[in-house]
């Protein structure tokens, strides 16, 4: 398949199963929560040593939230409940009460509950107080700014992890412009993150390594600089430079949307901007129950 | 459909014990053993068709007719369901209740939603004293659901009470949320001597003028603004003198202090 001179080739996007709790961080004005939200989402592009992948879904208008102030949603993701719980204890603990005028609630209603300021409330050292209102408890924690509120539980539920496209490009500049222009499509949809640095990463890796300590190592097939050193190699001399976007999503229907609509804004692009093939990440399909098919995504988009 | 209409033929000479006619007792029964269920009637149990016309109605609500203040625990631990009295009632109404809407359409005595757990308790007149309070004896008073009141409160209203919301359109008497533990008690009118009398947790929020505060309470220097949004934005869908609240600011009193001081008034300017 070929779109406006861009290569789109023939495979898919594997993807895995794991936990997700959304939560709103709201503040005095949305630079404080913007602060907060980029502290609680910071070190986590990966759940391979962060122990959760997690990002800003988006900013809210004060009209959006329980407490009229503006304030930031963010994603969380981790492969088990139980380490979902302790990601958003040590993140919500350590990045949100400690941030001036923040407030937070659980994003999601529906799912199994975990703690949210259910333990943070120790802080307040028996100062603390818990209210019920309209059927949701919430907890009141003296701080030095006056107090922080933060809602007992938070709601889990099933995600998708590990959506991806990888952009074959001519050079640096023509893979950043559309790593960046497919990243800056997919923040405008709901109940997704992107959660590398910018939402790009350029370390793609294979499963498995010449190390037997190592689970998974460089992606040489698409390392420009291994062409005609590695046994196999998915470039020519002139794709020069690859990015990939990873993305993390609340559904399959979430996940697949940003990818769709990831390759259309890099297809708008197109060979004229130096972007030649689209490609994605998979391990066979054995591994990951979830298959995002590059065609078919765009193919339901026609 | 399930519902009855419970018509009282004349006032009875006893008070009346109503325990255990509530909507969903009575749904699962004929109107032949509607007639027949055993009600207090001073110290004898007496069937229900002593002193009730029962009809059966169009849909699945209960509902009570006639001069009923002499019939008591009206709506007692009620767990779902529509419960209409359309007068005034006794003692108890809706005392323990767990789920379900109660709504009296006229006043009622002493002792309502006297350790209520849950659902929605409305009444359209004024309530006597000890609402939202204790079973005689016991620690802890209403402990969830919503009680509002459009009427005026008695004495004592909240008395030990320990969590859920009760509202009060018209003036409270003394002492109220005397010894309370926790929840919320909002008040459009006045407020009699003492209030908040050594309470260890709660608010109360006075939408209306600011009570007389005792001097076991202290002002507050920080504000609350967060929760206020929260407390407040959830407090006005009961409309009336609560509609506003999230637009005004507010005073708080810490208190009581001869109790741990975690309780607040909220005086709203």
């Amino acid at each position: 398949m070929n779109r406006n001179g861009v290569t789109i080739d023939e495979t898919f996007a594997e993807a895995f199963p794991m936990k997700a709790t959304r939560i709103l961080i709201t503040a005095h004005n949305l630079e404080w929560a913007r602060h907060a939200a980029v502290a609680a989402t910071g070190f986590a592009t990966s759940v391979i040593a962060c122990g959760c992948e997690a990002g800003i879904e988006r900013e809210l208008p004060a009209t959006e939230t329980p407490d009229g102030r503006p304030g930031v949603a963010v994603l969380i993701f981790a492969m088990s409940g139980k380490e979902l719980a302790k990601q958003i204890e040590r993140r919500v603990g350590q990045c949100v009460l400690t941030c001036p005028t923040t407030a937070v609630y659980a994003g999601i209603d529906e799912g199994e509950a975990v703690a949210l300021g259910k333990n943070l409330r120790f802080f307040g050292d028996g100062w603390q107080t818990s209210k019920m209102i309209g059927g949701k408890r919430y907890w009141r924690v003296p701080v030095m700014d006056g107090e922080f509120v933060a809602q007992e539980t938070t709601a889990v539920v099933k995600g998708v992890g590990g959506g991806n496209l990888l952009l074959l490009a001519r050079d640096t500049d023509a893979a950043l412009a559309a790593a960046e222009a497919a990243v800056a499509a997919m923040k405008t949809l709901p109940n997704v993150i992107m959660p590398f640095p910018g939402g790009v990463v350029r370390s793609g890796s294979k499963v498995g390594s010449k190390y037997p300590a190592l689970g998974a190592s460089t992606n040489d097939a698409f390392c420009p600089s291994l062409v005609g050193l590695a046994k196999k190699t998915e470039l020519t001399s002139q794709t020069r430079c690859v990015m990939e976007v990873v993305i993390d999503g609340l559904t399959d229907t979430d996940v697949a949307a940003a990818m769709r609509a990831g390759m259309e804004a890099c297809i708008e692009l197109g060979a004229a901007k130096g972007l030649l093939r689209i490609s994605a990440g998979n391990y066979g399909g054995k591994l990951g129950p979830f298959h995002f098919h590059l065609h078919q995504l765009l193919g339901a988009a026609a | 459909m399930s519902g009855y209409t419970l018509t009282l033929k004349a006032a009875p000479a006893l008070r009346l014990d109503l325990r255990g006619i509530t909507p969903t007792a009575l749904a699962a029964m004929d109107a032949a053993a509607v007639v027949k269920l055993p009600v207090g009637h001073g110290s004898a149990l007496v069937p229900l068709g002593e002193f009730f016309n029962v009809a059966p109605r169009s849909d699945d609500s209960l509902v009570l007719q006639g001069d009923l203040s002499r019939c008591d625990f009206i709506g007692w631990q009620m767990d779902g369901g529509t419960l209409v009295a359309e007068g005034s009632v006794g003692d108890y109404a809706g005392g323990a209740m767990k789920a379900g809407m109660l709504t009296v359409k006229g006043s009622a005595a002493d002792l309502a939603a006297c350790e209520m757990i849950g659902g929605t308790l409305s009444i359209d007149g004024d309530v006597g004293d000890f609402a939202a309070s204790t079973l005689p004896g016991s620690m802890d008073g209403m402990r969830g659901g919503t009680l509002v009141v459009r009427g005026n409160a008695g004495a004592r209203f909240g008395d030990r009470m320990r969590r859920g919301t009760a509202l009060i359109f018209g003036d409270a008497g003394d002492f109220l949320a005397s010894l309370m533990v926790a929840g919320t008690i909002a008040l459009a009118g006045r407020a009699g001597a003492h209030v908040g009398y050594g309470m260890r947790r709660g608010s109360l929020v006075f939408a209306g003028a600011a009570p007389t505060v005792s001097a076991t309470f202290v002002p507050a220097v920080a504000g609350a603004p967060v929760f206020w949004q929260l407390l407040s934005r959830d407090l006005a869908r009961h409309g009336g003198a609560f509609g506003s609240l999230a637009t005004r600011g507010i005073d708080r009193h810490l208190g009581d202090v001869a109790a741990g001081g975690k309780g607040e008034l909220i005086v709203v300017r």
